[in-house]
């Protein structure tokens, strides 16, 4: 196929008109402006950059040991070894990092933590001289006891993970336990829960297990550092988080003399992050080793089997639930206590453990609530974030709990959801306010797209058809302070170039920040450049997670292209003596509504300004820039409580419901139909609203259905290939998606845009658990929901 | 992820020279076709050969052709090849439905069917197909050829019957002379490409005869004669279906590994015993499924 051909025959297109909205491009699905680059191949990411003859490779030395004391580390050998430039330890840096925790070290220094942790590393001119020399570098260990249970870890007798956890810093909003292995303990206490119990007519009280899961994106990590003569380190690296990465690296590494200003991270196209590139993870080894040989640029790659026991992994969660419930049908009591499994070290983890605890009553309103979020460290790979930030986890117990009480009770499941869903005002469980939402449309919708209860009867006599419908919220998981900012730049032509850091991660954030900008300035997508950031060129975001850039960065570009265009109507006031307010942008013209014939063409001014009348010039290049910062958010409240704060800026809701076929002897299970409504205030590109859905579902499904880490007795990974740990293929889709797009706008956000990006895999879980139950009559209250399971539960329950 | 082993690489030009360097390197020489399995235990240092001998330039090693009633697959014949194959579709369509589900399309261009049964893992998809079609594997050193059946074949978990100066230079089958059909029930995790954690393959006959085999139950793939005992001289039925899962039981030993537990297997040997039977019978007939489709358990 000759794609030049396609390009240079563009499908006509009928021009856009407005919607009733009275919105030209913003809920348009416009082609993505990364599209055809990604598609011929010619996008660039991390491994593709070139750096010449004089670029150095890293390997690395790992601890073969859960929990080991460090004795000696003789690296002689390695250093003799032909093409060997520098064999790097933990004794050339002595100072923790962490995101919101600093424990950790850039190389384990006395002691390692996990089986697979960093201890050395070669810096060599080529891979595979660095591997060979690191297999020659010599580690003597003392064993330690390890801890590789969450739940023994919490126990008083148990081994601990990090004896000096009371000298670590932390941001206030994290409240670990020293003396013992709990990390943070989030507390939401909430209305009396005792007589909540003692009003339910049913208490249900059940354990739920979550193991750990790898993120599994296709492309690996990677990063390269060059610390130069000029005294500056750049580093190019895949990453979610250019700006979090630029301070954790500048913080570590001040000893070393860099500032922030010295520290340029540039990151490229990434391929694929679902948190997992996140935060800072083997960056910072990249970004020691560059300081460690000054003057070359050091390259480090992840392979595969790094990619799952070197990054983060999804936390593993045992959540108790005790709920009580009434005839009526209202949720009288929650008693929720989330057991989490953070790993190693949970600089970044911890936080998943607060957002899980301060939102585990799920989209519903819980008068009476107690829910313990607690986290202990353990010798394993330490976990952080992944899509869905705790949600996931807490939502396959909860959901699972609801559609056994409501059945119990002999009322319908949806039914029950809708009588206590989430309404906009009600209090939620750290005492502020819901946000506006549409989650009963959204479960009305689903409701009617799967034909709930309808009974559904497969053609083939083996099988049962079961259906479920969930529910689900989340908010991001952010720093009150976090912000974004943007600069928008005119060019002789008109077009603009638009300076953001929010990350395009497949997500298509580049392509909505230029239809957010189009639509203020009148300018087409197709005049609009926008890129991967540098540090040192873009202005600064906190990081692309928690599915808040499109409302964070959104919000921050709207502004950008508002103050441009606030210079523009000031500039022809000015010269052209016409009331602003009689002014407006259509087509790249500027035009005004008193004077018909009036147009001004954007490329006649924007950069060589307006001649007046005297042959002079006014005005200049015009940009814009914005910054958005939640200012009402607040992370402080009562810790025994979780009382007082703001510290969630607003919740995402929907429904999602599932038609699933269950083989009764494989136990072989096949989603006939799954159904997702989600409430995104406004799909300002409904196409890749609908991307997320089908990818998010297909990732959730994936977790439920099939991926699982297994570790063996002694805290090694057994499954850090695909031989073993299962991704889904194009084969595994569900057989129908049927994305819904709710649209109940959320007032501070772009045009009344809301996150939607992990939102779409967190119910897949109970989904699946509550059809299966629905078909055969088996609860599976442990995840994967694998055939195995089924088939052996139903065979066990005789049926 | 770089191969850091050093090794030599040879190409020889014809088989004697390819013989010659088997019988002075022995155990230290790894033959590479396909590579889909050596170059990954290259890179995790699995295999730590001194010589590895491509056997890509020997032209005798190729062919997938039937001479009268033998199908002869040269050992540089790939997945794909009998894939495409409108011969084996014609006239093997079991080994077809097997080789669909080895690995995915990708490593099918490049893996070869000598090279599954060389590499001899417990689970290797094309064996139990190969074992009812009671195939002989031919083999050859300085010494001679010799021809050694696909039931004598596996020795043990990744062990075969093909000495260290020896190579496999084609796989023969011949094709049964009463009417025929077949099955092969494949257990796996999910729908994409994966190591069988159960595979059992049938031929069932006009006259009610039936020959089974299996892989991934046992520490080898192997037929099943007390079972193909029950079966024998009968025509299906409920009753017949359920002793002869109680045979398969005595005859298979599956192990729990992180792939399946041994529970699971037990339970899923007697469904796909059952399954496979069902839908080879049903082809006989000119019915049941069409090959190649839905045979993931």
């Amino acid at each position: 196929m000759d794609l030049q051909k396609i390009i240079a025959k563009p499908k006509k297109v009928a021009k856009a008109r407005k919607a009733d909205d009275g919105l030209e491009v913003v809920g348009k699905s416009v082609q993505r402006v990364d599209g055809w680059e990604k598609i011929k191949g010619a996008a660039k990411y991390t491994d593709d950059l070139e750096f010449g003859p004089g670029l150095l490779y890293a390997a690395l030395v790992e601890s073969p040991h859960a929990h080991a004391r460090i004795r000696t580390i003789d690296t002689s050998a390695a250093e003799k070894v032909r093409g060997v430039v520098k064999v790097v330890t933990g004794r050339n840096f002595t100072h923790k990092f962490g995101l919101y925790m600093n424990d950790r070290y850039i190389f384990a220094k006395d002691v390692v933590r996990f089986v697979g942790e960093q201890v050395a590393a070669v810096v060599a001119t080529d891979a595979k001289t660095a591997q060979r020399a690191a297999a020659l570098v010599k580690v003597q260990y003392e064993p330690l006891p390890a801890v590789l249970d969450a739940v023994k870890a919490f126990e008083k007798d148990s081994p601990l993970v990090h004896p000096d956890l009371k000298d670590y810093t932390h941001v206030p909003w994290f409240f670990p336990k020293p003396g013992t292995n709990i990390a943070h303990w989030r507390k939401i206490r909430k209305g009396d829960l005792a007589k909540g119990f003692k009003d339910a007519d049913l208490v249900l009280e059940d354990t739920y297990y979550v193991p750990r899961y790898a993120h599994c994106a296709i492309e690996p990590h990677s990063a390269i550092g060059l610390f130069d003569a000029s005294g500056r380190l750049t580093m190019w690296t895949s990453s979610q988080s250019p700006f979090t990465q630029r301070h954790v690296f500048a913080e570590t590494l001040k000893a070393f003399g860099l500032g922030h200003k010295d520290v340029r991270v540039i990151s490229t196209y990434i391929g694929g992050g679902f948190g997992g590139k996140a935060g800072v993870t083997m960056e910072i080894i990249a970004a020691g080793l560059a300081i460690a040989v000054p003057g070359r640029p050091v390259k480090l790659l992840w392979n595969r089997a790094q990619e799952f026991y070197n990054t983060y992994q999804r936390l593993g969660c045992t959540a108790k639930i005790k709920m009580g419930v009434s005839k009526a049908g209202k949720i009288t009591a929650l008693d929720f206590k989330l057991h989490w499994d953070a790993g190693a070290y949970v600089e970044y983890g911890a936080n998943v453990v607060n957002a899980a605890g301060l939102s585990a009553s799920g989209p519903y309103k819980v008068d009476n609530i107690s829910v313990d979020s607690m986290c202990t460290y353990t010798n394993l790979p330490p976990c952080g974030a992944y899509r869905g930030f705790g949600y996931s986890e807490f939502l396959f117990g909860l959901e699972s709990h609801i559609t056994r009480m409501a059945t119990e009770l002999g009322i319908d499941p949806v039914e029950f959801r809708k009588r206590n869903a989430i309404k906009e005002g009600d209090t939620l469980p750290y005492g502020a306010h819901m946000n506006p939402n549409g989650i009963r449309d959204a479960i009305e919708r689903v409701e009617k797209e799967i034909k709930w209860g309808v009974k559904e009867k497969s053609k083939d006599p083996k099988k049962a058809i079961g259906k479920a419908q969930v529910c689900f919220w989340k908010s991001p998981a952010m720093p009150p302070n976090a912000s974004s900012s943007a600069f928008l730049k005119f060019n002789e032509d008109g077009s603009l170039n638009i300076l953001v850091s929010g990350m395009e991660i497949g997500q298509g954030l580049l392509t909505v920040m230029a239809q957010i900008a189009s639509e203020v300035l009148s300018v087409p997508v197709a005049k609009i450049r926008v890129e991967t950031p540098d540090t040192d060129r873009n202005p600064y975001e906190w990081q692309t997670v928690g599915s808040h850039v499109t409302w964070g960065c959104g919000n921050a570009v709207k502004r950008a292209a508002l103050e441009a265009r606030e210079r523009i109507l000031d500039l022809v006031q000015r010269v052209h003596c016409l009331d602003k307010s009689t002014l407006y942008l259509v087509d790249e013209h500027v035009k005004c509504r008193t004077k018909p014939d009036f147009a001004l063409r954007f490329s006649d001014f924007v950069i060589n300004g307006i001649q007046a009348d005297d042959h002079t010039f006014k005005g200049g290049p015009i940009m814009g820039s914005g910054v958005f910062m939640p200012e009402f958010a607040s992370a402080i409240g009562d810790p025994e409580t979780g009382q007082g704060g703001h510290p969630n800026v607003h919740y995402t809701t929907g429904s999602a419901g599932i038609v699933l076929e269950v083989d009764r002897e494989t136990g072989k299970m096949k989603i006939k139909k799954v159904a997702l409504a989600v409430d995104c205030g406004k799909a300002i590109n409904p196409d890749l609203v609908k991307g997320q859905v089908v990818g998010g579902l297909l990732q959730g499904f994936a977790t439920v259905l099939y991926e699982d880490m297994r570790y063996d007795e002694k805290g090694r990974l057994l499954n850090p290939n695909f031989s073993d740990y299962k991704i889904p293929t194009a084969m595994d889709m569900p057989e129908e998606v049927v994305p819904i797009i709710i649209e109940v706008p959320q007032p501070d956000g772009p045009y009344g845009a809301r996150g939607v990006g992990e939102h779409t895999m967190i119910p897949c879980a109970p989904l699946i658990a509550n059809a299966v139950a629905d078909a055969l009559g088996v609860r599976i209250k442990s995840m994967p929901v694998t055939k195995e399971k089924v088939a052996l539960a139903v065979k066990a329950a005789g049926k | 992820m770089p191969i850091t082993a050093e090794f030599e690489y040879v190409k020889p030009k014809d088989m004697d020279e390819a013989l010659h360097v088997f019988s002075l390197y022995r155990e230290k020489a790894r033959a590479l076709a396909g590579g889909t399995d050596l170059v990954v235990h290259l890179k995790e240092g699995l295999a730590k050969p001194e010589v590895v001998v491509d056997l890509k330039g020997l032209p005798e090693l190729g062919g997938l052709a039937l001479n009268g009633d033998v199908l002869r697959i040269g050992a540089l014949v790939t997945f794909s090849d009998l894939i495409e194959s409108p011969l084996v579709k014609a006239k093997f369509p079991l080994l077809l439905e097997s080789a669909l589900t080895v690995a995915s399309t990708g490593v099918r261009n490049r893996a070869t069917v000598a090279g599954n049964i060389c590499s001899a893992v417990p689970s290797a998809d094309s064996a139990p197909a190969l074992a009812v079609y009671e195939a002989v594997v031919l083999v050859r050193g300085l010494k001679g050829e010799r021809r050694v059946p696909v039931a004598a074949w596996f020795t043990g978990p990744k062990k075969t019957a093909l000495a260290p100066d020896e190579i496999v230079t084609a796989v023969e089958l011949k094709l049964p002379a009463k009417k025929h059909a077949g099955c092969y029930m494949k257990l796996s995790r999910y729908e994409g490409e994966d190591l069988a954690q159960g595979g059992i393959a049938v031929l069932a006959f006009a006259d009610n005869t039936y020959r089974v085999a299996f892989c991934a139950l046992g520490p080898k793939p192997a037929r099943c004669p007390k079972t193909e005992l029950v079966l024998n001289g009968n025509k299906l039925s409920e009753k017949l279906l359920e002793k002869a899962a109680d045979a398969i039981l005595q005859e298979v030993s599956p192990i729990s590994d992180i792939r399946s537990s041994k529970e699971y297997r037990l339970h899923m040997t007697r469904v796909m015993l059952g399954r496979a039977l069902q839908a080879a019978v049903a082809r006989l007939f000119g019915k049941g499924p069409k090959y190649g489709t839905e045979n993931i358990a």
